[in-house]
């Protein structure tokens, strides 16, 4: 196969490639949502729980992150169907296993922000009169997930690249898709790369977005912005 | 009870193979991280941006993709690898790309005139890398690399995509001989969770020992 043939060929493959690019970035999005619903949660229980809530998301932690991605996703998929004879999608398989990772990572990402949050804020809240609710609400979360949006930018790229595991339960996304085509023409090398790039694309698309969401969500006093204009 | 006995063997065996795979890629990846990171502050316009590219490439795409790309792609132009070569190939590229930034970071949090001390004690710039940025930048990166570490362990488990019967695939394997999927990928998890806590363990107490006092 010489080399305009193999343009030609990456040519007619892209359609399908970016067709399963659409379900990687659906399943990104899909799992990244369950880690941030999860996640929050999570992170509250890690600060502010009592002793039995704390080791209980302690134990979700060691299992979540202790686990590797590959046995958590056939956990779900083959082992979830096994004990409670539901069957599960292999889509769901994989938002819930990933999803329920991520949220153990992101959990870590929120507790560093809220941690980061200066103690005495929490003090002048509840002086002003707030409960200690109103106070985490209002006070805290909005700069703890602002401090939380370059960890987060990290754990989308990883999360990004994960998806691609969906291919062993059989969830049609782009490495699926590029395998099916590299088995098809044998032009194993040049479908990979070009899946290659893709993923490269939507990774670095992605980490732009947040950091452009940083800047937009600046907190002004804020920060590292502060700091300069401090100086 | 005797179900879990009975699959006690081939779980072992395949612990075995986990086992070789990350003793073999760990120093890999450190040296792969070593020479990267030092290509990237020290390799001037040349190096620098190789070692740029290197880290781009490998931290953007899936390992899973790399994993294809050297056991399924690689034949193309061929080159033909073994799957437990490609695996080491594979975990070993990919988690130097991720040392390489701890590596770098640790570089960078040197104060430059360190290595300004060190040229006007007569050292060539080769020699003050080596006897004085090394020794603290290795130290420095351990937090990093062994976070790193583990999650090369938990990689590892994709090796079984690439016909490698790993704790992961004898894990398969039992469940589909015995359909009791949750108990088998449990004590499988559990096996790689131990792994992990081992080695944290492990790296912390390195972390102390190596420790240079009011560093």
């Amino acid at each position: 196969m010489d080399s305009s043939q193999i343009i030609a060929l990456i040519g007619r493959s892209l359609p399908a490639l970016f067709q399963g690019a659409g379900i990687t970035v659906l399943l990104m999005g899909a799992c990244l949502g369950v880690g941030v619903l999860c996640g929050i949660p999570l992170a509250l229980v890690h600060v502010y729980g009592g002793y039995w809530s704390r080791s209980a998301a302690g134990i979700y932690d060691r299992v979540f992150r202790g686990f590797p991605a590959l046995v958590l996703l056939f956990l779900f998929y083959f082992g979830l169907g096994n004990i409670s004879g539901l069957s599960v999608s292999p889509f769901v398989a994989v938002v819930l296993a990933l999803g329920l990772r991520s949220a153990a990572y992101q959990a870590q990402i929120y507790r560093g922000g809220m941690l980061a949050v200066a103690e005495g804020q929490m003090d002048a809240a509840r002086s002003l009169g707030m409960t200690k609710p109103q106070a985490i609400c209002f006070a805290i979360l909005p700069q703890a997930l602002y401090f939380s949006l370059p960890g987060l930018a990290n754990e989308y790229s990883i999360l990004l690249k994960d998806t691609a595991l969906a291919f062993t339960v059989g969830v049609v996304e782009l490495f699926t898709k590029g395998k099916f085509i590299a088995v098809q023409t044998r032009a194993t090398l040049p479908i990979y790369l070009t899946v290659g790039a893709l993923y490269l694309l939507l990774t670095y698309a992605g980490i732009f977005c947040f950091w452009m969401t940083e800047r937009l969500a600046h907190i002004p006093g804020l920060g590292w912005r502060s700091r300069d204009t401090e100086r | 009870m005797s179900f879990l006995i009975g699959m006690m063997p081939p779980l072992l065996q395949g612990f075995s193979i986990t086992l070789q795979l990350i003793v073999c890629a760990i120093p890999i990846g450190l040296v792969i991280g070593v020479m990267v990171a030092v290509g990237r502050v020290y390799g001037g316009i040349a190096l620098s941006p190789l070692a740029w590219g290197y880290q781009l490439l490998f931290r953007g795409t899936p390992l899973l993709l790399q994993l294809f790309i050297i056991y399924y792609g690689l034949p193309h132009c061929g080159i033909v690898l073994s799957p437990f070569v490609s695996a080491i190939i594979a975990f070993g590229l990919c988690s130097g790309a991720y040392h390489s930034e701890y590596f770098r970071g640790a570089i960078l949090s040197i104060p430059d005139g360190q290595m300004n001390a060190a040229r006007a004690l007569g050292m060539s710039k080769g020699q003050s890398v080596f006897s004085v940025i090394f020794p603290q930048m290795l130290r420095k990166a351990i937090p990093g690399c062994t976070n790193e570490i583990v999650y090369l362990i938990k990689y590892s488990s994709l090796a079984y995509i690439v016909t490698l019967v790993d704790l992961t695939g004898q894990g398969r394997l039992i469940g589909y001989a015995t359909f009791r999927f949750f108990e088998v990928f449990l004590i499988v998890g559990l096996i790689y969770l131990g792994m992990v806590t081992i080695v944290l363990r492990l790296l912390t107490t390195v972390e102390a020992k190596v420790r240079i006092p009011g560093l």
